[in-house]
């Protein structure tokens, strides 16, 4: 497979893992492991001083996997620049994928929010890799304001509908010149596939495998989809057609 | 009483137990300090310079780290 290439560094696999919801660290990193992600995220939160709880990210080797700090919980571009740069503080990397998402029900992204942190943090060296609607515009300003990828949301964060925003995407792919991760709704290993195939750069993937029934194995079934996908795009699919167009000889039939 | 305030709750210290530094502070509350990234009034604090950060009366100090997410 070829390599995904995002500000310079290489990856192998295309597949972003993200690491909320499963059930204990152990499940965590047996499906991080068996997706073959080089890439996974995590949030910043208060450390709860009356109950600590042990640190569920200790399961994660830093030396094998890339920890991508995320600005969740940003409701404006101040916000997700404040937890930026704590996280760098944190990682001693300068990555960040940033999230505002003022609106709690639909957890959609601020477009104007997201811009502005966007211009503050690459100015201050942070590599971004910005959570956005699937808007091509958007997609665009971005890139030009030096993002290092766009992440397009194929439908709302957590809800497993699959690639909802199949057109848009489509257009920021054949727009953009920086890598575009579809990020968040992908429920299921179909779903990455189809957002593969029409030629996303990658995928990230988090509660379709954190609350999958056996984690690992749909971590499995995410990589193998991914690679699916991918290998297709590269292939280049046949065209579709409205009528049939036999795969068989149209003659020596035994027939009068 | 000296007062610090922790992750958004008021806490209260004799002269004696008042922390003299960050560092002093996170093994107070018994917290691992490889793990986090802490803020006083504002201003980001490296880890390093944990040790090297003297707390007074009065400051805000927020205490963060990973956790899970997507």
């Amino acid at each position: 497979m070829d390599e995904l290439i995002i500000a310079g560094r290489k990856f192998k696999s295309r597949l972003f893992v993200g690491t909320g919801k499963f059930a204990s660290s152990k499940i965590m990193a047996e499906a991080i492991e068996k997706s073959g992600t080089e890439i996974v995220t995590v949030a910043l939160r208060r450390v709860d001083i009356q109950n600590q709880n042990d640190d569920m990210l200790a399961a994660i080797d830093r030396d094998k996997y890339l920890l991508l700090p995320n600005t969740s919980g940003a409701r404006n571009a101040n916000e997700a620049v404040r937890l930026s740069r704590l996280a760098r503080a944190a990682t001693g990397i300068n990555w960040v994928k940033l999230e505002v998402t003022p609106d709690p029900y639909y957890l959609l992204p601020d477009p104007v929010e997201t811009l502005k942190a966007a211009e503050i943090l690459v100015r201050e060296g942070f590599v971004v890799l910005p959570y956005i609607n699937a808007d091509p515009i958007l997609a665009k300003k971005l890139e030009d304001a030096g993002t290092a990828t766009v992440m397009p949301l194929a439908s709302p964060i957590g809800s497993n509908q699959g690639l909802k925003t199949r057109s848009a995407i489509e257009i920021i792919i054949e727009q953009a010149n920086v890598p575009v991760v579809v990020d968040a709704g992908l429920g299921l290993p179909s779903h990455a596939a189809e957002a593969m195939e029409i030629g996303a750069d990658a995928v990230l993937v988090n509660t379709a495998i954190a609350t999958a029934q056996d984690c690992a194995a749909m971590a499995m079934a995410f990589k193998l989809a991914v690679e699916a996908g991918r290998l297709a795009y590269l292939s280049g699919p046949a065209g579709v057609s409205k009528k049939a167009s036999a795969s068989s000889p149209l003659t020596g039939f035994l027939r009068e | 009483m000296e007062k610090l305030k922790i992750n958004g709750v008021e806490k209260e210290f004799s002269v004696e137990q008042f922390p003299a530094n960050l560092a002093e502070l996170l093994r107070y509350l018994n917290i691992e300090a490889a793990t986090v990234v802490a803020e006083v009034d504002g201003r980001i604090i490296e880890r390093e310079n944990f040790a090297t950060t003297k707390l007074s009366e009065g400051q805000s100090i927020e205490l963060v780290r990973f956790v899970p997410g997507g």
